[in-house]
């Protein structure tokens, strides 16, 4: 379970987040929402401890992930993936490679059983026999899916996947929401997902948070979502804005 | 009232903003320097040796033309410059010391050092300053790898080691440029240009140029990966922190070689 108390963080003096609570159940996938900047992907690296808060504490299985020893933090993230908004591949390995990595890094595997889970891998993302590619000769949407292969390839128990269908096609982002149900289902994993495509992470989401500049203003599961009554909220379930343009 | 106010306080909230960021610059160079000499103590060494190779390739040999000819020219201008003195007093024996001193001790170290910041250390800053701002250290450090560890020490171990040896391949190459020169411009024998190097010029000058050359390559690895690491706000902000980085290791290199020329007088 992920227990997120009073997040609080400044930037330039400015509150991004405040005062955010939330809890995440063991299994469940978490739908994060809200506008743009409002602070959902630094909530989600303060909850995987890559950014210190200024105040709160998050916990993931009772243990304060800020209070960690550098080493304790390291196993920590051995059990976490995480999905990052724009790939974050690493430029100077190609496809294979990054998606070993994180086996390699923890070390017991064999090169066979290691080639065995990337082509494997490369199979589930429908992205066969591109272990040779390097990141710069990939679109979008191949990137995005080589960076889920890259995060799950440990079998982690918690994921947190940042934005995965942004910036691409239909068909192909609902070939990511199909991964991410499928790790879901079979992987049984905890896991929060942020999200502006309201009708993907409708379908893998049991629960949904809504921040608006940096404060929680909405939890619940799919049907309290559906009849919140909060404007803000409600527009931004639905999608539409009172604002006129002007063309 | 409050517009005097303002203006008089100012100054003093430029100068407040400055010294927090040459208190930030100065706090993370000392953290990373204190993270790399961690990563140095014996039961933490944890290397990449390819990786460390594949530094020194690219830092080292492939540094080698630009250090050559910086180097041959080095040693061709140093000639020439005393050559109208050498002439008019006629001292054509003491050529080669005026020339290996200032080659050895001071010229050739300091000017392929700042080859080496302009081409290997803003290389190094834009590396890391892209992988920061693509999250790519993020990614590491969410696969549970020490950034320091992982893409700091190869670079560092990498770039003392062959700022050390282009250094070498400096000296001796500046020396020959220079000899040359003598020998075309001056009229002046390569022989008694040699033997005026090895006759006057001391050892203890060469080791003076090459223990700077492991200081400045220390300074330069530190000053560039810590812009890199430091970089925020995408393409603008890996452009700063080049030119930080350069810059920096700029002043490091004259600031070095101002201390270790005053502590050996």
């Amino acid at each position: 379970m992920i227990r997120i108390e009073n997040i609080t963080k400044y930037h330039q003096g400015r509150p991004v987040l405040e005062d955010v609570s939330f809890t995440i159940a063991e299994g469940s996938n978490v739908g994060l929402i809200g506008p743009g900047g409002s602070g959902k992907s630094l909530l989600l690296k303060i909850v995987c401890g890559l950014v210190s808060p200024d105040g709160g504490k998050v916990f993931i299985d009772d243990v304060d992930v800020h209070s960690l020893t550098p080493q304790e933090l390291a196993d920590l993230r051995f059990r976490i993936g995480m999905l990052f908004q724009n790939y974050a591949l690493f430029d100077f390995m190609n496809v294979g490679e990054n998606i070993a990595f994180p086996l390699h890094q923890e070390g017991g595997f064999s090169d066979e059983e290691i080639d065995e889970r990337v082509k494997q891998a490369l199979i589930d993302i429908s992205l066969p026999g591109i272990d040779h590619l390097f990141p710069n000769e990939l679109s979008g949407g191949m990137k995005k899916r080589v960076s889920f292969a890259r995060a799950v390839i440990r079998r982690p128990p918690i994921l947190f996947y940042d934005d995965p269908t942004a910036g691409l096609d239909p068909v192909t982002s609902s070939k990511i929401f199909i991964l991410l149900e499928k790790m879901k289902v079979e992987g049984g994993v905890t896991s929060v997902t942020i999200s502006h495509d309201i009708q993907g992470i409708k379908s893998i989401c049991d629960r949904f948070a809504m921040l608006e500049e940096g404060k929680l203003v909405f939890l619940g599961d799919h049907d309290e979502i559906e009849a919140c009554e909060i404007p803000v909220v409600s527009k931004f379930w639905q999608g539409y804005s009172d604002d006129e343009l002007e063309i | 009232m409050h517009r005097l106010v303002s203006r008089l306080q100012l100054p003093f909230s430029i100068l407040g903003e400055k010294a927090l960021k040459w208190a930030n610059i100065t706090g993370g160079l000392i953290l990373l320097t204190w993270q790399i000499m961690l990563n140095l103590l014996p039961w933490n060494w944890n290397f990449d040796g390819p990786e460390i190779w594949r530094s020194m390739y690219r830092v080292g040999v492939q540094s080698f033309p630009i250090v050559v000819v910086t180097a041959v020219l080095v040693g061709a201008i140093m000639v020439i410059q005393s050559g109208l003195y050498i002439e008019q007093y006629q001292a054509h024996g003491l050529l080669g010391w005026g020339a290996g001193y200032a080659i050895l001790r001071e010229v050739g170290p300091i000017l392929i050092g700042l080859m080496f910041s302009g081409r290997v250390g803003a290389n190094n800053t834009a590396e890391l300053g892209t992988m920061k701002v693509t999250d790519q250290i993020d990614a590491l450090r969410a696969l549970a790898i020490d950034p320091v560890a992982y893409l700091v020490m190869p670079r560092f171990l990498a770039m003392i080691v062959m700022m050390f040896l282009l250094v070498v391949v400096g000296n001796f190459t500046a020396l020959i440029g220079g000899a040359v020169t003598s020998q075309v411009l001056l009229g002046v024998d390569m022989m008694l240009f040699y033997q005026s190097v090895v006759t006057y010029v001391l050892l203890d000058d060469l080791w003076h140029g090459l223990i700077k050359s492991v200081m400045f390559g220390f300074a330069i690895a530190v000053i560039s990966c810590y812009f890199g690491l430091a970089t925020r706000g995408g393409a603008v902000g890996v452009g700063r922190a080049v030119n930080a980085s350069v810059v920096g290791s700029a002043i490091a290199i004259f600031a070095i070689d101002y201390f270790v020329a005053f502590g050996t007088l």
